[in-house]
């Protein structure tokens, strides 16, 4: 009898809020981020073998596919501190009102596209 | 453990349609999560028709208008009708409410009602809370006085009472607990936003000799440490109370606390 009973729907038909959404992303951005460092580490023990790689990793870089992968973690690394910034004023006890919560929600997600774009304007600037 | 997809007797297939027979113009299409226990099928979606003109204006309304006009088979909990009860606690237009206070105009489009996410179902919008109640009841619900006079009153200053307000008023209607993503893949362990909300309203009572207890209790990386700040507890409360804001003052107390 009990196997029988059917799980109501769950994940598949809940809303998303901003919160919730802030929420998974700042789990996704946190394991894309461990990756991402454990790959920068392989990149640069690499050089230890010489010039050759260093090309490699150069010419890795300066493509489409690459600057997109450094556009792309710039960003991840930009939410997961504005986000953990949230979390740790909410660590605090503030910033629980409904409409607070939608507000600083809002701010880590355009935040961490505005600071991706002034990265990506210093970095092509001044570098 | 995180499970996204529903197993295979829970997969939701499309049900019956049930045309308008009262000719009127301004019609809304609900969809209604079916389950009958006595016919060994999945769940179905069945589509109803159904004339606005004469439906009151909230989501209960449409319900008893169904089951009155249009189809008496359909099954859910109803009581007070004004959001006192919390019997009528499920999923509407993709969010927990109490369909009693939850106006209808507020949804767009067509009107979709599940039963509360994650939850054994019963029979159509009844989902089984068996496991939230025992949760209620591991964390004692009720006040511990070493006051032994059986006729003296326990004195509790205004300051104190006022406490309370935010956490006594919850009608534990489950709204919360089945809205949060945290509580679906770990309900069996962690203690979900309504109970660990009232954790808190007898941890923060001043009559209450336990306090030390109470909260050494629930200071567990499962009962208590798995709430992520999600916040769908919060936007999903009836009562417009703030369960995630009570886990967080509980965190906080334990914390600081020396125990």
């Amino acid at each position: 009898m009990e196997n029988k009973e059917p799980l109501s729907p769950h994940i598949q038909i809940y809303k998303w809020h901003i919160s919730s959404l802030v929420s998974i992303s700042h789990r996704i951005t946190g394991i894309i981020n461990i990756i991402v460092i454990t790959f920068i580490c392989l990149l640069a023990s690499l050089l230890v073998l010489g010039h050759n790689s260093y090309e490699m990793i150069n010419l890795f870089l300066i493509s489409k596919i690459g600057k997109f992968f450094i556009l792309g973690i710039t960003w991840s690394f930009c939410f997961q501190v504005l986000s953990e910034i949230r979390h740790l004023i909410m660590d605090l006890g503030y910033g629980f009102e409904l409409k607070t919560t939608k507000i600083t929600g809002l701010i880590v997600i355009f935040g961490s596209v505005l600071l991706t774009v002034v990265f990506f304007l210093i970095a092509k600037n001044f570098l | 453990m995180v499970q996204l997809n529903l197993p295979e007797n829970s997969k939701v297939k499309k049900g019956k349609y049930f045309k308008d027979t009262t000719g009127s113009k301004n019609l809304k299409k609900v969809n209604i999560y079916r389950w009958d226990p006595s016919s060994g099928e999945n769940p179905r979606i069945d589509t109803y028709e159904v004339d606005m003109d004469n439906c009151p204006s909230k989501v209960l309304d449409i319900l008893n208008k169904i089951k009155n006009e249009i189809d008496p088979t359909l099954a859910y909990r109803r009581s007070c009708a004004h959001g006192v009860c919390g019997s009528c606690a499920m999923n509407m237009g993709g969010k927990n409410g109490l369909a009693c206070t939850t106006p209808h105009a507020g949804i767009e489009g067509d009107i979709d009602i599940y039963p509360l996410p994650h939850l054994k179902v019963k029979k159509d919008l009844i989902g089984d809370l068996d496991g939230l109640y025992k949760q209620y009841k591991s964390i004692e619900p009720w006040l511990k006085s070493n006051s032994k006079s059986e006729t003296k009153e326990i004195y509790q200053s205004k300051e104190d009472r006022a406490k309370l307000d935010g956490a006594y008023e919850c009608i534990m209607c489950a709204c919360c607990s089945t809205s949060c993503p945290s509580y679906w893949w770990n309900g069996d362990k962690y203690l979900g936003p309504a109970v660990l909300l009232q954790a808190y309203r007898w941890i923060i009572d001043s009559r209450d000799d336990e306090r030390q207890a109470r909260l050494k209790k629930v200071a567990d990386e499962l009962k208590l440490y798995r709430c992520h700040t999600i916040l769908n507890c919060t936007s999903a409360c009836p009562k417009g109370l703030n369960p995630a804001k009570a886990i967080a003052e509980i965190k906080k107390m334990l914390a600081t606390a020396n125990i």
